[in-house]
């Protein structure tokens, strides 16, 4: 398929980026205010909310990706507007802030400036969220490029399928979309264990490929800290079964969604790139945490590949489920978005389907649902990596 | 759900060969002694010499024993035996080159 310089449409941003949707972000930024946020949310259906379930007393690293990660979703290009709702002013205006510097409206209500009442705060809340949906309800979109796309690379309840097509597929697509000049970003740290060799070889720069070896070898000594040994029995009997003969196949079949282009650097999970290209985001395996991180790090889309079926998606990034898979093909109708199962069946080809679910790509951004979408399934999710004060 | 991708007229392949600079292919089917099978990435037909159960590896040429064995174009073992093409490639004939 020809991919001409202006292949979808979408909602440019003050910062140059731009959105595949135009969502309202209710975002409470605080547990204490939770409860207020979802209120608003349900009141109004067109908003999008996120919650967290902690914020005081965080130290370190996990204040770093709570602040970052709060940011980071604030600033997503697919957030047209932001309403923050927080417990504290120094807290929620330094959010606001930095969410203000990409030049999108913001605005925030307090409990510290409602007499702590939650009634007044919701009230506030409603009606900053009510002019923010008509404000950006004037956006409309306009034809964009390939190079202002980034996209999430995750799997989920893999199997045989996912190894030998969905990744493999998802890896052939990703080139591409590199190749035009847009951004990608892996993650699941702990799943490149036997694929160093080929991550490294595949560095932009002898740092990076020291880095991404520390990031594996610094996870496999967090696990051997709480005595689970990664390598001793990996692959496990059911790999072995299926056909898994080394850690190192499982890992290339992991990995393999990552695609051919040289990695560009190492991220902090919700860290966004510098400039575009290929990254690896040394972060948690478990999905939910892993996407969120791509997300927060700018990401409009993400491309999720599953074996058996997997129906988590992202709230704020469409999220295309991608499966190779016959059975599941068949049976999961309405949370598959791309089949791949003919290149399974040896029906059809890795060719063939990578200019098909590019097509597809280039239409989800330009607004077409996922079924993630029309099921509001999404969420988002921020790990917390230590103990609080 | 989206399957755009125009299936093939041509009849089904028995396995897929991921790149060019792999030794291995993978079973989409079980496959059987005796049996010249197709393989998508391959020319010709591949005679089998041995039961490759669904999923599992066929080598598509001679592999010498100490050897490496690739996949998706990448090393993903060494050979601990001499492995003739149409032989099942599993954890009997390869090991990881890390232990």
């Amino acid at each position: 398929m020809t991919v001409s310089t202006h292949a979808w449409m979408g909602y440019h941003r003050a910062d140059g980026t731009v959105g595949v949707r135009n969502d309202l972000l209710v975002l409470s930024v605080a547990g204490l205010t939770g409860p207020c946020a979802r209120r608003v949310a349900a009141a109004l259906p067109l908003a999008k909310c996120v919650t967290m379930p902690f914020g005081g007393g965080l130290l370190g690293a996990d204040r770093q990706l709570h602040i970052e990660s709060l940011i980071g979703f604030g600033a997503n290009p697919n957030v047209g507007a932001v309403l923050l709702i927080g417990s504290d002013i120094p807290k929620v205006q330094l959010i606001a802030q930095r969410i203000k510097a990409t030049g999108k409206p913001v605005a925030a209500v307090c409990l510290d400036d409602c007499d702590h009442d939650v009634l007044t705060l919701t009230h506030r809340a409603l009606r900053a969220s009510a002019d923010l949906l008509l404000e950006i309800s004037r956006n409309r979109r306009q034809p964009a490029p390939v190079s202002a796309l980034s996209v999430g690379l995750e799997c989920g309840r893999s199997d045989p399928s996912s190894g030998l097509v969905a990744n493999p597929l998802i890896g052939a697509v990703t080139d591409r979309l590199i190749g035009l000049g847009a951004t990608a970003m892996f993650g699941e740290s702990l799943e490149w264990l036997g694929a160093e060799h080929w991550l490294a070889a595949r560095a932009a720069s002898p740092d990076v490929a020291l880095a991404v070896a520390e990031a594996v070898a610094r996870r496999a000594r967090l696990a051997a800290a709480q005595g689970e040994d990664l390598l001793g029995n990996n692959p496990g009997p059911t790999n072995i079964a299926a056909g898994l003969s080394t850690i190192e196949e499982k890992s290339l079949g992991a990995v393999a969604k990552s695609g051919s282009a040289p990695i560009q650097g190492l991220l902090r999970m919700a860290e966004r790139p510098s400039k575009p290209g290929l990254y690896a985001m040394d972060g948690s395996a478990y999905s939910p945490e892993s996407v969120s991180g791509f997300v927060a790090a700018g990401a409009q889309l993400v491309l999720f590949s599953t074996g058996v079926g997997n129906s988590y998606v992202s709230l704020l990034a469409p999220t295309l489920k991608i499966c190779a898979n016959p059975q599941a093909a068949a049976v999961l109708r309405n949370q598959l978005d791309f089949d791949a199962s003919a290149v399974f069946t040896g029906h059809s080809t890795v060719h063939s389907a990578t200019e098909a679910l590019l097509h597809l790509v280039l239409e989800v951004a330009s607004g077409t649902l996922t079924w993630g979408e029309i099921l509001n399934e999404g969420d988002e999710v921020v790990g917390r990596l230590g103990e609080a004060l | 759900m989206s399957n755009p991708s125009t299936p093939d007229p041509a009849p089904p392949r028995d396995a897929l060969l991921l790149t060019p600079a792999d030794d291995v292919a993978t079973a989409l089917r079980p496959l059987h002694p005796g049996q010249q099978a197709s393989v998508q990435g391959l020319q010709g037909t591949l005679l089998i010499r041995q039961g490759i159960p669904f999923c599992h590896k066929v080598a598509c040429r001679d592999i010498a024993a100490g050897v490496w064995v690739r996949k998706y174009g990448e090393v993903i073992g060494v050979a601990t035996t001499a492995i003739l093409a149409g032989d099942h490639v599993h954890v009997h004939n390869i090991r990881s080159v890390r232990t």
